[in-house]
């Protein structure tokens, strides 16, 4: 099975990778993993005025998980947090041309923002 | 381990089908791969679980013999060699059921995947207690992560990629410590599981045990999978 062209240039040039401090003002982070293939992936997002300004990811995977996550930060970056709410992994799987077998890393990038968007909301209720 | 008990080949007959009719001369078969009146090779039914298809118990220990003997029985009765001058529908049949004895067979015959796909079958409460994903392994398997991009792009010959590499071989020796603690934890869950599908109570407090014990299985069985990638990541890259 081929990757797509767009998983293969994001796994060659992951944009965003890297990460931020947890308790650094404004960041959210979220941590999941796939237990069915073992893939482990960090992404978080930097938040100033309801908005992301940065989001960052680490991914431990195959292609596809990193591609997805490397495409959920690019997503990500501009969002309000109302917006990012709405990334659905079938628009990733769409961007990305994932095939069906793929589907779940498109699945976790989507916990992946939706774990970070939950992180960043609690730090900021609870301060 | 139960003790092998003695095997007719009558105790075929207890098997569970979910077909009760013949598909060829559509009388009644009575849990059989075979029926009675027209003796033509019945297809197993998907909805029959390994455990059921192999007639032993639903235990996460079971005895190896007893399973290697059934498989050898059945694949026998079931081989596509023996169906090569029978109709189509035998023929398509005999396929079907070897496929199906055949991931049967390699699922329980090791202990993680028979204990995976307990898990599956009894998911239905499962499901529900989605586990917390144990952050603190991750951040270590992202660290140790990056540690390996630093080592697979360093100067092999320099002091600087001797020391990664010792670094990466500890870890390496220290997660393997832990992936087998996590399988004696299994096995200690294993037999929690089957002493307590031995008793058989449904009381409020047996499924109580029952829920606990399904979950620390499926959250041990999953920190193991993680482990265990990055152990072989590790392995691959420092070898």
């Amino acid at each position: 099975m081929a990757y797509s062209d767009k998983v293969v240039d994001h796994f060659n040039n992951p944009r965003n990778m890297g990460s931020f401090k947890k308790d650094e003002e404004g960041v959210g982070t979220g941590m999941v993993g796939a237990p069915e293939c073992g893939d482990v992936m960090k992404l978080q997002i930097k938040v100033q005025n309801d908005m992301i300004v940065d989001a960052k990811f680490k991914t431990f995977g195959c292609g596809s998980a990193i591609a997805s996550s490397s495409l959920a930060t690019e997503w990500l970056k501009g969002k309000t947090i109302e917006e990012a709410q709405k990334i659905k992994n079938t628009d990733i799987v769409q961007e990305l041309n994932l095939p069906p077998v793929k589907i779940h890393c498109s699945v976790l990038a989507e916990d992946a923002i939706k774990a970070a968007l939950a992180d960043y909301q609690k730090k900021a209720d609870t301060k | 381990m139960d003790g092998h008990t003695h095997q007719h080949t009558s105790d075929r007959r207890e098997l569970q089908m979910a077909r009760s009719m013949c598909w060829h001369c559509q009388s009644e078969v009575s849990g059989e791969y075979f029926c009675d009146r027209c003796v033509k090779v019945q297809p197993v039914s998907k909805e029959l679980d390994y455990f059921t298809c192999f007639g032993i118990p639903r235990r996460l220990a079971l005895d190896q013999q007893q399973l290697e003997t059934k498989f050898y029985e059945l694949s026998r009765a079931f081989h596509p060699d023996f169906y090569q001058n029978k109709s189509d529908a035998e023929q398509t049949i005999s396929l079907g059921n070897s496929a199906m004895l055949n991931t049967a067979y390699r699922t329980l015959r090791d202990p993680i995947q028979r204990a995976e796909y307990l898990l599956d079958l009894e998911a239905g409460s499962v499901k529900e207690i989605r586990t917390t994903p144990p952050a603190d392994l991750f951040e270590e398997i992202l660290e140790l992560q990056d540690t390996l991009d630093e080592f697979r792009a360093s100067d092999r010959t320099s002091d600087a990629a001797a020391a990664l590499r010792s670094q990466l071989q500890s870890e390496r020796t220290a997660l393997e410590g832990r992936q087998r603690d996590m399988e004696t934890q299994l096995q200690q869950l294993f037999g929690r599981w089957d002493a307590l599908q031995d008793r058989g109570e449904a009381t409020d407090q047996a499924r109580t045990e029952r829920d606990r014990i399904l979950k620390d299985m499926r959250d041990i069985l999953s920190n193991r999978t993680y482990v265990k990638n990055i152990v072989n990541d590790l392995v691959a890259t420092i070898a």
